[in-house]
């Protein structure tokens, strides 16, 4: 087991310094620069010319990338150019705010997604598991750019619920910002986490040892919550770590709509910038997080299915 | 003194209302007013790149000497009390305001006006502080007293200080004399640190989330009845990165009003609201800066292309223009929301607009007489590129209409839509062959903006950066556009200017077809608003906004 972790672990190492590395270079050779975004079209080129030196975009990407990685072994990523702080300051205040919003969004998407994927997968027939089934379809083919729109718009109108944002100045709390990015991140979630449960258990339920603990008089709950659901987790538990390091590495639109300052808002901010060092910075959390999520998802694996720790 | 895609538009075209009057109410004084901005400002000094968010912060934060009104678009005292001019009109002597006090109780001096020069030209972004590119000299008579002398005659005058800020010598000279002022009072900078001039002081940064300020104790203003200005406790500004979002806010009643104007395909959801009593819609006229629509006229840019030809030709950007009808690009582009124009100056700039300007008919048939003088009909058809902005939809929408309505006079157009940064890289690169794009301008004195209008100007678009003027008609604007800046009589200044218009609309090297109307909105609650046509549309003059309860 320790050394199936340590192989875990230096493939993570792997991906995030492969990440990063190629966003910095896809960010770098991208047409245009963060003068360019700045100064816009009417600059001279004198004035170009000095602003890039002063970031130092005038330098061989060469040059750049040696200097870059020099720093990211210290842990230094570099120097934001639109908001002149280290990258290394910047990353995790918002990593933090992102970690709130995406791990509430999978505890709440598994504590409902799971429950209704074990009743629509033990009762193929009914009105109650018709209308789940319906409902999950609907979500799924959502995407969660639209979610986002359509619990904004419900929250402005209703006026239930805050519009955007993580807190109020009015002194409204985190609890009720974190519903409307939640539900958007969590639905779609929940959607597939019970299309997915919902297959494993009618599979599991239809198996022989399950028929057999039945027969012998063993309650039909007991049978399903306890005996069925424990084997029919594997493929939650396969595509957990995924799901989790998507999460974490920011949902760009979800929080751009409902103006959370998280992980993704940051990245898109510096992406339409070309501020290549936050861009590297950025990815190379997210892949952070999906290396994390991957491990996770491979022990949550080990511990249903001991055999798949030896894989 | 040149125009660019972030610049900020610092002067204004004056419309709309007056400020409605405090009179009769108990007191105007207090309350908290929430706007929202859609990116975070890029440090807390103004140091840097122009942009919009950074300018507001100093807005609220900072003071000059002067300050545009941007309702009437004259400029006024602001902590320059009084001035009087040399007698060549080189030289000004300007007497500060007493008594005042930066924000952290340490008194204003002419040091301070000395050393904000300094660290404007230090920090290097200063492009609108300079005459002809040459630098103002800033001089201390007495505490109270400053000259500054421009390098030579100079029609606006003191105008040109509304881009200046007064910073606190005693805060600022430790990284001024360590040469690190540009990157001082950065976003990490805590607001105790920071002091200013304004009328709010910074109480809390959240990054991401929201700027909070606090009314400034030391604030110099008072208003007509002696009561102490701001009105207002605190505004806060909320980031909200997207539009839509922004919208809903302000429908909600979550938040005031947003720092910028609202785009045209939210009026009828603004003028549902505004009809409902939920907020306030402001029509502010059309746009200072339209779309404009240019070919590259740079020489030898189409060596050894069988389209060399025509492509430069005056007589393909008449017909181009006699092309394209101007009410069904109003129509399509704006939803309605938007007028005709005939060249760069729009109504918008009251003072400076041409109202002789020579409408140009949708005429095809015209048009299609003057491109087979070039020699395109349609056994030879012309055919070109347009870049334009990806993503911006009535950028998107207008060379939609553009490209339709060649098409009909046997003009093929293919559209390439660029990712902002890739479009900007394209035009510095002189590779291409036309371009629909937006610019906005830093004034609306035409000699304040010469980088547009001079063949030496960066932002002279279709040909920029030229050491002698490519034709005889750039030559006779360059010199009209010298003499005016130099002009003292007024009247003189406008009739140059107007034949600067007039040379522009007969050979059209840029294109223009129409400005959208600028709209924006605010909740009931808010009092004191005095809409503008140039951002921040409602906040430029935020000491003496109210709001009501909620």
């Amino acid at each position: 087991m320790i050394g199936y972790i340590a192989r875990r672990l230096a493939f993570a190492v792997v991906l995030v310094f492969a990440v990063s590395s190629a966003s910095l270079m896809l960010a770098r050779v991208a047409p245009g620069d963060y003068v360019t975004e700045t100064l816009g079209a009417g600059a001279g080129r004198q004035e170009v010319e000095e602003a890039r030196a002063r970031y130092g975009l005038n330098r061989s990407f060469g040059a750049q990338y040696r200097d870059w990685l020099i720093g990211a072994l210290r842990l230094d990523f570099g120097r934001s150019m639109q908001y002149d702080r280290p990258v290394a300051d910047l990353i995790p205040e918002r990593a933090l705010n992102t970690g709130i919003l995406a791990l509430t969004a999978l505890v709440v998407a598994t504590l409902i997604g799971l429950p209704l994927g074990v009743v629509t997968g033990t009762r193929r027939t009914g009105i109650v598991s018709g209308a789940i089934r319906a409902v999950s379809l609907v979500l799924l083919s959502m995407p969660p750019l639209l979610t986002s729109l359509f619990l904004v718009f419900a929250a402005a109108k209703s006026g239930w619920l805050p519009v955007g944002g993580m807190t109020s100045s009015s002194g409204e709390g985190l609890l009720r910002h974190m519903i409307v990015p939640v539900a958007a991140l969590a639905l779609p979630l929940v959607a597939m986490f019970e299309r997915l449960q919902s297959q494993a258990m009618s599979e599991t339920i239809g198996q022989p040892y399950v028929v057999a603990t039945f027969g012998r008089g063993v309650p039909l709950s007991r049978v399903i919550w306890r005996d069925a659901l424990k084997n029919a987790l594997r493929p939650i538990a396969s595509i957990y770590g995924l799901v989790v390091g998507t999460l974490l590495s920011g949902s760009f639109a979800v929080e751009t709509i409902t103006a959370w300052p998280g992980l993704g808002q940051l990245m898109l901010g510096a992406l339409r910038a070309r501020d290549v060092y936050l861009v590297a910075g950025c990815a190379a959390a997210g892949s952070v997080f999906l290396a994390l999520g991957t491990l996770m998802s491979d022990a949550a694996l080990a511990m249903v299915d001991p055999r798949t720790a030896g894989d | 003194m040149r125009l660019s895609i972030a610049a900020l538009v610092l002067l204004a075209a004056g419309c709309g209302q007056s400020p409605t009057s405090n009179k009769g109410s108990a007191s105007p004084s207090g309350g908290e007013l929430t706007a929202s901005i859609r990116t975070e400002p890029r440090n807390f000094a103004r140091f840097g790149p122009p942009e919009t968010t950074t300018y507001l912060v100093a807005l609220l934060t900072q003071a000059g000497l002067i300050r545009i009104n941007r309702v009437t678009d004259d400029f006024e005292p602001w902590l320059a009390q009084s001035w009087t001019r040399s007698a060549d009109g080189r030289q000004y002597t300007i007497k500060l305001r007493p008594n005042v006090r930066f924000s952290d109780g340490q008194p204003l001096t002419s040091d301070d006006v000395v050393f904000s020069f300094d660290a404007a030209y230090i920090a290097g972004w200063t492009d609108s502080l300079k005459v002809d590119g040459r630098r103002l000299v800033v001089a201390a008579v007495d505490p109270l007293t400053v000259t500054v002398t421009f390098p030579g005659p100079f029609a606006p005058g003191l105008r040109i200080l509304d881009n200046m800020i007064v910073l606190p010598r005693h805060k600022l000279g430790a990284a001024w004399k360590n040469g690190t002022l540009q990157t001082a009072w950065g976003l990490s900078t805590p607001p105790s640190e920071l002091a200013g001039l304004g009328p709010f002081v910074l109480s809390a940064y959240q990054p991401g989330q929201r700027l909070v300020f606090v009314r400034n104790p030391n604030y110099w203003r008072r208003d007509s009845a002696g009561a102490a200005l701001p009105y207002l406790d605190r505004v806060t500004l909320d980031v909200v990165p997207d539009q839509s979002t922004e919208l809903l806010r302000l429908e909600s009643g979550q938040g005031d009003m947003t720092a910028s104007e609202m785009p045209s395909d939210a009026y009828a959801s603004l003028k549902r609201g505004a009809d409902e009593g939920k907020l306030r819609l402001y029509d502010l006229g059309p746009a200072l800066n339209p779309d404009l629509l240019w070919i590259n006229l740079k020489p030898g840019a189409f060596a050894g292309d069988p389209r060399a030809s025509w492509l430069q030709r005056d007589e393909l950007r008449r017909a181009i223009s006699l092309a394209v009808d101007r009410q069904l690009f109003v129509d399509t582009v704006f939803l309605g929301a938007g007028v005709p124009i005939f060249g760069p100056v729009t109504s918008a700039n009251r003072r400076w607009y041409w109202s002789g300007i020579p409408a140009v008919p949708h005429d095809p048939d015209q048009a299609r007489k003057l491109l087979a003088s070039i020699g395109v009909n349609a056994q030879r058809p012309a055919r070109l590129t347009i870049l334009t902005q990806k993503g911006r939809p009535t950028l998107e929408r207008g060379v939609s209409v553009i490209r339709d309505e060649l098409k009909k006079v046997g003009v093929m157009v293919d559209v390439a839509a660029l990712e902002g940064n890739a479009l900007v890289q394209q035009i510095y690169s002189g590779k291409y062959d036309a371009v629909y794009f937006n610019f906005l301008t830093t004034d609306t004195d035409p000699a304040l903006s010469t980088d547009f209008w001079l063949t030496s100007g960066s932002a002279h678009f279709w040909n920029p950066e030229q050491k002698t003027p490519a034709t005889a008609w750039e030559a006779e604007i360059d010199a009209l556009i010298r003499a005016q800046a130099v002009e003292p009589d007024a009247a003189a200044r406008k009739r140059m200017f107007d034949r600067v218009q007039e040379i522009f609309a007969e050979h059209q090297p840029a294109i223009y077809f129409a400005a959208p109307r600028i709209f924006a909105a605010s909740s009931t609650r808010v009092g004191n608003v005095m809409p503008a046509i140039l951002r921040p549309q409602l906040l430029w003059a935020p000491d003496t906004l109210t709001v009501s309860a909620r």
